[in-house]
């Protein structure tokens, strides 16, 4: 006999979302801290250092913010990339291969471009990602429009392709293989020239990265492309329902293939900033991004402001648990990860509990 | 809604940036500089400290013991990054982390921190970086340190050897991460060949290359494939877990492990095998950073010893070696730590006797290579370090891939 | 009296909507009850609750006078309740036999063989069933289908049967052959439970009838004491104009012709298949048919939302074949379409009613920018005009009711002003009083002078309200009638392809063709 059963919530207000969010992180912070008391650690002390990145006592603080952004920037653009085509109900969660595409085609740049001037180097790296990822887009919706293929699958496999791609290239010893450093015996990625790393405005000892400028022009760009103009406003027609779309005489075709683009050639772009900030590229350069910024997404609800609060916070967070794990050497990285699964876990448990209540069935009083 | 969001953005902003300007202030006023009191090491690591076999787990071993050793405290005076990938983004974010807290001298056990830590070296001239299996160092801050594991392997050798007369079976197994790709698993498959042929000359060793450093599913079936299909009686091993071992115990055929004693694992099989003792490292090189960092590269430098300095060694000998091994394992051993002879020169040694009465005789013989190449010619001497650790891609005589 | 059901103090909530409250009903054994209201008046939910779809929040269910509690379909299934949905749960791929056969329980997983034949053979005898075991669900008509449901659950051994609105895809010949069932089942001591919204089948086959109205149970009539007019007003709440009402205008020349009009359906086989008709201004033509006839093939096929094969389609004397629908749309031909789903086609459910307004013309503005602004103001002309119930013009219409979905839809197509209006299924799921609404915007359309396609599904109300009625049978044309000079029996037969009064020129009565063009300027 079951008494109890779910109800969803008729109205979902923001105030009790909140809460309930605020709620759920308390949660999980418990749950963190008893692990941390059992190893014989102040949990209040280790949060602290969490929540402030490990800035408290840093000699170089404003590294770590440099840190904490070169973590921020390709996730901020990676979410609203995917939230775009997510909007469309494109599920494109090929962001990992789409980023690597995009960072291949940067270093490829990157590594040739010796003498030139970093703006036209930076500018053209950009180029090559957002045009190759794009394309790569491209393809994978043109195989929907025309085909009706799986998009999931099929970006689902671009991302165990590329990854193999950049494995290959990062194994492989061979006189084509300008990625590789020369004097190394082993296979090991060099360093870009100077003229391809991502210049800043140093203010200070602290260089703010151009890279951080353009994702937050990029942000409002996007806001506004979704909310104000034509193609936004296809594009919610065409996630909305694509049969209403087609009705209305919109090509649901042609908005696929642009959006994916748009979608794509954004992950390129993220990833050509991310290996100029870095200055070289890497078989782990997404930083998972494209599966965290799924996450991303789907807890803003797909909308823009959301997308950069939550790509904010998910930032300090990973750099936060990573920053306090440093200063304690019965804390691994794997504890960070723990906590990180719980407190998102226990966001993703309050979205559902601010949406549904559990309802107790009421006995019939026999009239 | 828009101002709920706005304000919690806002909030998040304002908390940051009062910490960053806070940890600004304190960095510049709290500089303690190299006292003992305040030295701080920094590590960076492949996997996790928590680990408990495995090469960060000797690493992080050795950081400890060594620690101790010199009067540190490890649980306050040390700082660890972990599972940090050959990425070089990563690896300077975790130079930073470490340079931010204050650590005086940084570890790096894994080769693809290598250009990070050139970098990061001249970012920070404070700070020494000490980076374990590469091959670029400058003259102020910036060296990397590496052992003749070889030498233990050939002690194994031995002992393998040994085991191989003793069975009438020449064919001996070797499960290997990587084959002639990486001079570190060329030069030990090697120096483990020549050892087994200083006792058993007919002896055979067939690698099987698993093409990853420790994939436990792989390390059993090469070990498997080495016994079943090319009848070895004894399975070494260049990987990370004591996979090959176990089965070799499953089989009831013999074997050497690697990096830790794994008789535990494999009582009925294991002989003895080739370990670290990366605390003598850490403890001299910590020891030359605490008292005149300025001169640690004159001091410490490019730290590459074996068998004399106890960076390297073997296993205590199991009750299943032969019992010529251990009297034969001393005499090789003295002969390394002397300096009187090494592994890959133009001398080889052989051994003879029974227990009680074993001897080793020198002779004058080419170091020739499994397709005929001399390497270094009769009575020469000893390769170059650097072809040891850096550019040694071919096997000896008596070895061959069999993947 | 001992009942077969007894429903006591039902109540069930979906978030703030109360489906059902407070609801007691009870079915004798050996009766049909009807359960009559209008759409959105809690019927279906109520029922689900007897089929363990839903659990009701509070109340409580007896079945032979016993209390039960039902959790899930299979507890329905063990006490002998059978349910009949709307949208059938068979397996497509699978023959008739094999599915009836999956669902066996208690007698071992996998049967086969001649015993289940044969007892499903029997069963299908015993109530006079005409159904052929091995043919494939796929390849079945849809009253066959429903024909296996019913088989199916009698075969399951139920004792109780509910039926969701059965007669609403069949025609008026199938309704007969159903109903005689429905009675054979009685006579067998069924107690049967038939949902509909149609008073003239609750007159003819129930015993009783329940009426609900807007989800509050409101009284139990026995069918002989009671008529038409007296359910009427117990399911609405108030008395009401039953009659439709029907303008007759000055007929213009006509607006849009079809020749030959030849056109395939998504698998590629013929939909709609050499149709000739035309509609003047100022004349509401009705489309009769079996759902699934070429309705939807021929409204997109207009639209231009479909290729044609074959034939000519005229607008004033321009051919519009080839067109882009938003030529045709400029042109002045609106479609607007109401699939079952009702929001699938021709409105963007999350979105607000404005966005929704610039659904066709977002296009038109300079720049690149959406002109909300216009759009809003538009919003709010058909939300005054149509006066339809919303907070505002920023709602997502998913949020509104059905009647205000369809009438922001209907706003939208007829705000662009055309000539020539195609809608179909208009009224699909309303309720009696936004029906009325909708008829009138229809009719006041029809006096501005736009000819009117109406797609519809009850013949009543396309009796009343068209002019003509034509009648199509599997993409075929049967013919086209005058709504005063036909009755409902004629059009059924029509419908089911009995009778085709089109002659062999390809002409019907009361059709002419434009002589005004020819064949040859019509191709061009």
């Amino acid at each position: 006999m079951r008494k109890y059963h779910l109800v969803r919530r008729a109205d979902a207000r923001l105030k009790r979302t909140l809460i309930y969010y605020a709620i759920g992180i308390l949660v999980s912070l418990i749950i963190g801290a008893i692990i941390l008391v059992a190893l014989g650690i102040n949990p209040l002390d280790y949060y602290g250092r969490m929540f402030t990145i490990g800035l408290v006592g840093n000699r170089y603080g404003y590294k770590s913010i440099e840190g904490l952004l070169k973590i921020f920037v390709p996730l901020l653009i990676t979410s609203l990339a995917l939230s775009l085509s997510f909007k469309m109900r494109f599920w494109n969660i090929g962001g990992e291969g789409e980023f690597l595409i995009g960072a291949i085609a940067a270093s490829i740049v990157a590594f040739n471009s010796t003498g030139m001037p970093n703006f036209v180097t930076v500018l053209l790296m950009c180029l090559a990602a957002m045009i190759s990822s794009g394309i790569i887009g491209i393809a994978v919706a043109a195989l929907k429009v025309k085909f009706n293929t799986n998009e999931t699958l099929m970006t689902l496999m671009i991302n165990y392709i590329m990854l193999y791609v950049i494995r290959y290239i990062g194994e492989t010893k061979a006189d084509w293989n300008f990625f590789l450093r020369d004097d190394s015996e082993r296979p090991k990625f060099g360093t870009f020239p100077d003229s391809a790393v991502m210049a800043g405005i140093p203010i200070g000892q602290f260089k703010l990265l151009w890279s951080v400028l353009i994702a937050l022009a990029l942000t409002a760009i996007v806001f506004v492309y979704l909310k104000y103009t034509k193609q936004g406003y296809e594009i919610s027609v065409v996630g909305d329902s694509s049969a209403t779309a087609k009705y209305a005489g919109m090509s649901v075709g042609k908005i696929v293939l642009r959006t994916m683009f748009i979608s794509s050639a954004m992950i390129g772009l993220a990833a050509a900033l991310a290996v100029s900030s870095a200055g070289t590229i890497s078989d782990t350069i997404t930083n998972n991004v494209g599966w965290t910024g799924i996450i991303v997404a789907w807890l803003s609800k797909l909308s823009v402001p959301a997308v950069f609060v939550t790509s904010v916070l998910i930032s300090i967070l990973q750099y936060g648990c990573q920053a306090a794990a440093t200063q304690y050497p019965a804390i691994d990285s794997n504890y960070a990860d723990l906590l990180q699964g719980i407190i998102l876990f226990s966001v993703l448990v309050a979205d559902f509990a601010a949406n549904f209540k559990i309802v107790r069935k009421e006995d019939a009083k026999n009239a | 809604m828009k101002k709920l969001i706005s304000m919690v953005v806002a909030a998040a902003l304002a908390v940051t940036s009062v910490f960053a300007l806070a940890g600004c202030s304190s960095a510049n006023g709290g500089n303690g500089g190299g006292s003992k009191a305040s030295f701080k090491v920094g590590a960076i690591y492949i996997n996790s400290q928590n680990d408990t076999s495995g090469y960060t787990y000797a690493h992080h071993k050795g950081v400890t013991e060594g620690m101790k050793k010199v009067g540190l405290d490890p649980a306050k005076d040390l700082f660890i990054v972990d599972n940090v990938p050959e990425d070089d983004e990563k690896v300077k974010q975790a130079i930073d982390q470490l340079a931010g807290n204050g650590c005086n001298i940084i570890f790096g056990i894994s080769f693809g921190y290598i250009n990070a830590f050139e970098e990061k070296a001249k970012e920070y001239p404070d700070i020494i970086f000490s980076h374990a299996t590469g091959y670029l160092s400058n003259d102020k801050n910036f060296n990397n340190y590496f052992g003749r594991i070889y030498q233990a392997r050939y002690l194994a050798g031995i002992a393998a050897g040994y085991k191989s007369l003793a069975l009438g079976n020449n064919n001996i197994g070797y499960v290997s991460a990587w084959g002639t790709e990486y001079a570190e698993t060329c030069s030990g498959i090697n120096a483990f060949a020549m050892g087994c042929m200083a006792v058993n000359p007919d002896a055979k060793v067939s690698v099987y290359e698993i093409s990853t450093w420790g994939d436990q599913q792989l390390e059993r079936q090469a070990a498997e494939t080495l016994i079943d299909t090319y009848g070895c009686c004894v399975i070494a091993q260049h990987c990370d877990s004591s996979q090959p071992q176990i089965v070799a115990n499953e089989k009831g055929v013999f074997g050497c492990g690697y990096n830790s004693d794994m008789t535990t694992e494999a009582p009925a099989a294991h002989l003895t095998a080739p370990i670290w003792n990366w605390d003598v490292y850490y403890a001299t090189a910590m020891k030359a950073a605490m008292e005149d960092p300025a001169n640690f590269m004159t001091k410490v430098g490019i730290y590459y010893e074996g068998l004399n300095a106890g960076l390297v060694d073997i296993s205590p000998l199991s009750s299943n070696c032969e019992p010529e091994t251990k009297e034969a394992v001393e005499l090789a051993k003295n002969l390394m730590k002397n300096g009187e002879w090494d592994v890959f020169s133009g001398v080889k040694l052989s051994f003879s006797g029974s227990a009680g009465s074993v001897a080793v005789e020198k002779t004058n013989a080419a170091l020739v290579t499994n397709d005929g190449a001399e390497i270094v010619a009769a009575g020469g001497p000893s390769v170059e370090d650097g072809v040891i650790t850096g550019s040694m891609n071919y096997y000896v005589e008596g070895v061959t891939q069999v993947n | 009296m001992e009942y077969a059901i007894e429903l006591k103090g039902i109540t069930k909530s979906f978030g703030p909507v109360a489906a059902n409250k407070n609801i007691n009903l009870s079915l004798a054994k050996g009766e049909i009850l009807a359960l009559l209201g209008e759409n959105g008046s809690g019927k279906t939910t109520l029922m689900n609750m007897l089929s363990g779809i839903y659990m009701p929040d509070s109340g409580s269910i007896f079945i032979d006078g016993k209390k039960v509690e039902i959790n899930s379909p299979e507890d329905s299934g063990k006490l002998g309740i059978g349910m009949v949905h709307q949208h059938f749960k068979l397996v497509e791929r699978f023959t008739a036999l094999e599915n009836i056969r999956i669902g066996i329980r208690n007698e071992g997983r996998f049967l086969h063989g001649a015993d289940v034949r044969k007892k499903i053979e029997d069963t299908a005898a015993k109530f006079g069933f005409d159904i052929d075991l091995d043919k494939v669900v796929a390849n079945m008509a849809v009253s066959e289908k429903q024909t296996l449901e019913i088989l199916k659950v009698l075969c399951y051994g139920a004792k109780i049967i509910i039926l969701d609105e059965p007669t609403a895809v069949l025609t008026v010949q199938e309704i007969e052959r159903l109903f005689a069932v429905l009675r054979k089942m009685k006579e067998e001591g069924h107690s049967i439970i038939i949902i509909t919204h149609k008073l003239n089948e609750v007159m003819a086959i129930s015993d009783r009838v329940a009426v609900l109205r807007h989800g509050e149970y409101i009284d139990t009539v026995v069918t002989k004491e009671t008529n038409e007019k007296t359910l009427t007003e117990l399911m609405v709440g108030r008395k009401i104009e039953l009659n439709i009402e029907r303008p007759v205008m000055d007929k213009t020349h006509p607006l849009l012709e079809i020749r030959d009009l030849t056109v395939k359906n998504d698998e590629g086989a013929i939909a709609v298949d050499h149709i000739n008709f035309y509609i003047r201004g100022g004349e509401m033509l009705g489309v009769a048919g079996i759902a699934g006839s070429g309705q939807k093939e021929l409204c997109e096929a207009i639209a231009g939302l479909r290729k044609i094969e074959e034939g000519q389609m005229i607008h004033e004397g321009e051919s519009i074949v080839g067109m882009s629908p938003k030529k045709i749309l400029e042109h002045g031909i609106s479609m607007s379409f109401i699939p079952e789903d009702r929001l699938g086609m021709g409105l963007a459910p999350s979105m607000s009613i404005t966005d929704n307004m610039i659904l066709k013309n977002y296009n038109e503005s300079k720049g690149i920018f959406v002109d909300r602004k216009t759009a809003r103001i538009e919003a709010q002309k058909v939300i005054d005009r149509l006066e339809v119930v919303t907070p505002s013009t920023e709602t997502p219409v998913r949020r509104l009711s059905g009647g205000n979905v369809q009438k922001v839809l209907l706003g939208r197509e007829i705000k662009s002003g055309p000539n020539v209006l195609i809608t179909a299924y208009p009224v699909r799921g309303l309720d009696i009083n936004s029906s009325y609404t909708i008829y009138n915007i229809l009719n006041e359309q029809k006096k501005k002078g736009v000819g009117i396609l109406f797609v519809g599904e009850d013949l009543d109300v396309m009796l009343a309200l068209c002019d003509k009625i034509m009648v199509i049978c599997h993409g075929r044309l049967q013919g086209v009638v005058n709504s005063d000079h036909t009755t409902k029996e004629d059009i059924g037969l029509m419908m089911t392809g009995t009778v085709n009064i089109v002659n062999k020129e390809g002409k019907t009565d009361g059709i002419a063709k434009d002589s005004a063009i020819t064949d040859e300027e019509g191709k061009a």
